[in-house]
């Protein structure tokens, strides 16, 4: 099947090449099989079981997997959302569910959409848009009980927080989806998922199996390339995340030179830098796992032998990150501009996240004497996490006689360029920044935003 | 005067068309974020990170890639796409499919019964080679024939 070439020799017309060595190796094998797997997928559970298990086989040839594997942990989607593109159609939901189709194991979802509008700062036409953008969503959310669903509020991009629950055991496989869980979950859990995207996650958890590539095997699990953090402090995870996605993409990066600057792994102030520089890696690239050297499991157990042969080495120091944060388009306004509003929470603030913004926002103001917030400000978490804020500390009270609101919603379905064309709103979120018309700003500076309410 | 190169079928398909490409990881979700909810019949690059496609109309277009990247939320946008009839007509890989890409575009093939044809493996050398505006004609076993 192979072409035909030797230099640049004119055939009919056509200019034929030297093959490239990739494209020359054999083609996708034929996916082996178990009489389990064989039988569902030539109807024996039915012709929607069949279908779905067509669809995750024909996902194992493309990935060029030689079988399945089964799946020992709890899902996570990326598909909480009932609008079609980022989610299942109605109609292929309705299709699963009535044939009593249920995931292998329990699963969480997603940050929910902004149905909460009190917390969103939102304009009359805002909320009627977003009502009618989500009016299927209630529907959605008990066909994804029916699905199986852990809970109708276990819905974050922080899953495996203790307020929530699905935490995967090392080694677990996995089929989630959500890009800044999948990287935390591979490479602080050392659990093991592919980047398996929306709707391909749901199917692969409901027939429990997902193809065998990957993220998923020990090779694939190898560091390619090293990256050094050289930077005089530790440098911000949103913007360390960026550098270190644009630069590997979607290879594996070993990254040295933090156990330096970071709590022992464990500590909570360490998961949550690496949640935050993850989720960055994974919008600037396509970053599934990387190690840590000293903190991520897999790092502290094999050290350099997580890398292969061959790796290349790139330095990360405070002016690549200074030229990187620079670089950042400036989507509106100069200084001097009063932003309209701002969010902090993407990916969802912990429980010690949500207290340090909200102890770092009321010293603010206490130091400058002021009531409240000058830019109306959202913080979002975890419904879990947020009960938690409510019930722990006095501070939640506070922040809000502050003006400061807290949702468990996601900001991308808020600040899209649609809904929210003309406003200038600030966020410490680089994947919101990618997404949308908002402009990033370092966490010290947006409290000093928030509070006096200038750019 | 036109070069043939040799890929893996993934969604096998003869089709031809006008190149569109992007020679850095091409951010699914970003490049379609604005064209999935409204049924226009197009869809405009909105990734503004994507100097190559940024304002681009993709629908219909031989999209030429490395990879995709982003998040995995583009896994139901190929999806949507077919649905409302302003998808890619090819997706051409220079590199190996990544998951969110191949799940996704395997999602549209089976669920919606419209197909995006979508070659793999292609190599370096076709990335660096094939210029948006070029015509391209793919063949259902993998080849690819591309028109200066």
């Amino acid at each position: 099947m192979f072409l035909i070439v030797v230099g640049y020799t004119m055939v009919y017309g056509i200019i034929v090449l030297e093959p490239d060595p990739v494209a020359m190796e054999p083609s996708a094998p034929t996916v082996e099989l178990t009489p389990f797997e064989r039988d569902v997928l030539e109807g024996g559970r039915g012709p929607v079981p069949a279908r779905v298990m067509r669809t995750v086989v024909s996902y194992a040839e493309a990935l060029r997997a030689e079988r399945l594997v089964e799946i020992t942990g709890d899902g996570h989607f990326v598909i909480t959302y009932a609008l079609p593109g980022i989610a299942p159609s109605m109609a292929m939901l309705e299709e699963l569910v009535a044939a009593g189709l249920k995931t292998c194991r329990p699963f969480t979802l997603d940050p929910l959409p902004p149905l909460d509008f009190e917390n969103w700062f939102l304009e009359p036409e805002q909320v009627e848009k977003l009502g009618k953008m989500y009016r299927d969503q209630a529907l959605y959310m008990e066909h994804m009980s029916s699905l199986g669903l852990q809970a109708p509020d276990a819905c974050t991009c922080t899953p495996y927080l203790p307020q929530v629950g699905n935490v995967p055991r090392r080694g677990d496989i996995l089929a989630w989806s959500e890009s800044a869980c999948v990287a935390f979950a591979n490479s602080v859990v050392g659990a093991r998922s592919n980047r398996n995207g929306a709707i391909m996650d749901l199917l692969c958890n409901i027939v429990g199996r997902v193809p065998l590539s990957g993220l998923l095997t020990d090779e694939g699990r190898k560091a390619t390339r090293r990256i050094e953090v050289a930077t005089e402090s530790l440098p911000s995870p949103q913007l360390l995340g960026a550098a270190i996605g644009r630069h590997v993409i979607a290879d594996v990066p070993f990254i040295t030179g933090l156990d330096r600057r970071l709590e022992p792994t464990g500590a909570r102030s360490t998961l949550d830098y690496l949640h935050e520089m993850g989720a960055a890696a994974a919008t600037a690239g396509a970053v599934g796992l990387f190690h840590v050297e000293g903190i991520t499991p897999e790092a502290i157990d094999d050290g350099e032998g997580v890398l292969l042969a061959g790796y290349d080495t790139y330095r990360i120091d405070d002016e690549v990150l200074h030229e990187l944060e620079v670089g950042f388009p400036v989507p509106w306004g100069e200084d001097g501009v009063a932003p309209h509003k701002c969010f902090v929470g993407c990916p969802h603030l912990s429980l010690e996240q949500l207290r340090w913004w909200a102890e770092a926002i009321l010293a603010g103001l206490g130091e400058r004497g002021i009531g409240r917030v000058r830019v109306p400000t959202t913080l979002a978490a975890a419904p879990g996490v947020l009960r938690a804020f409510e019930e722990s500390t006095a501070l939640a009270g506070r922040l809000r006689e502050a003006g400061v609101r807290v949702s468990p919603g996601c900001a991308m379905q808020v600040f899209d360029d649609d809904l929210s064309a003309g406003e200038a709103i600030i966020t410490n979120s680089s994947k919101l920044r990618t997404y949308t018309h908002a402009r990033y700003f370092r966490d010290e500076e947006i409290v000093r935003i928030v509070v006096e309410g200038n750019v | 005067m036109a070069r043939t190169w040799q890929g893996r079928p993934v969604l096998a398909g003869d089709i031809e068309g006008e190149a569109a490409v992007s020679r850095r990881g091409f951010n699914t979700y970003a490049s379609f974020f604005t064209s999935i909810h409204v049924p226009s019949g197009s869809a405009v690059c909105a990734d503004s990170g994507n100097a190559d496609l940024y304002g681009v109309d993709l629908a219909g277009r031989i999209l030429c890639v490395p990879k995709t990247t982003g998040s995995t939320s583009s896994g139901a946008v190929w999806l949507r796409l077919v649905t409302l009839g302003n998808a890619p007509a090819a997706v051409l890989f220079s590199e190996q499919i990544d998951p969110p890409a191949a799940g996704g575009l395997v999602v549209a093939d089976i669920w919606s019964g419209s197909r995006i044809v979508t070659i793999d493996r292609l190599g370096v050398e076709f990335l660096e080679t094939v210029r948006s505006g070029d015509r391209v004609e793919v063949r259902s076993d993998g080849t690819v024939i591309v028109a200066a």
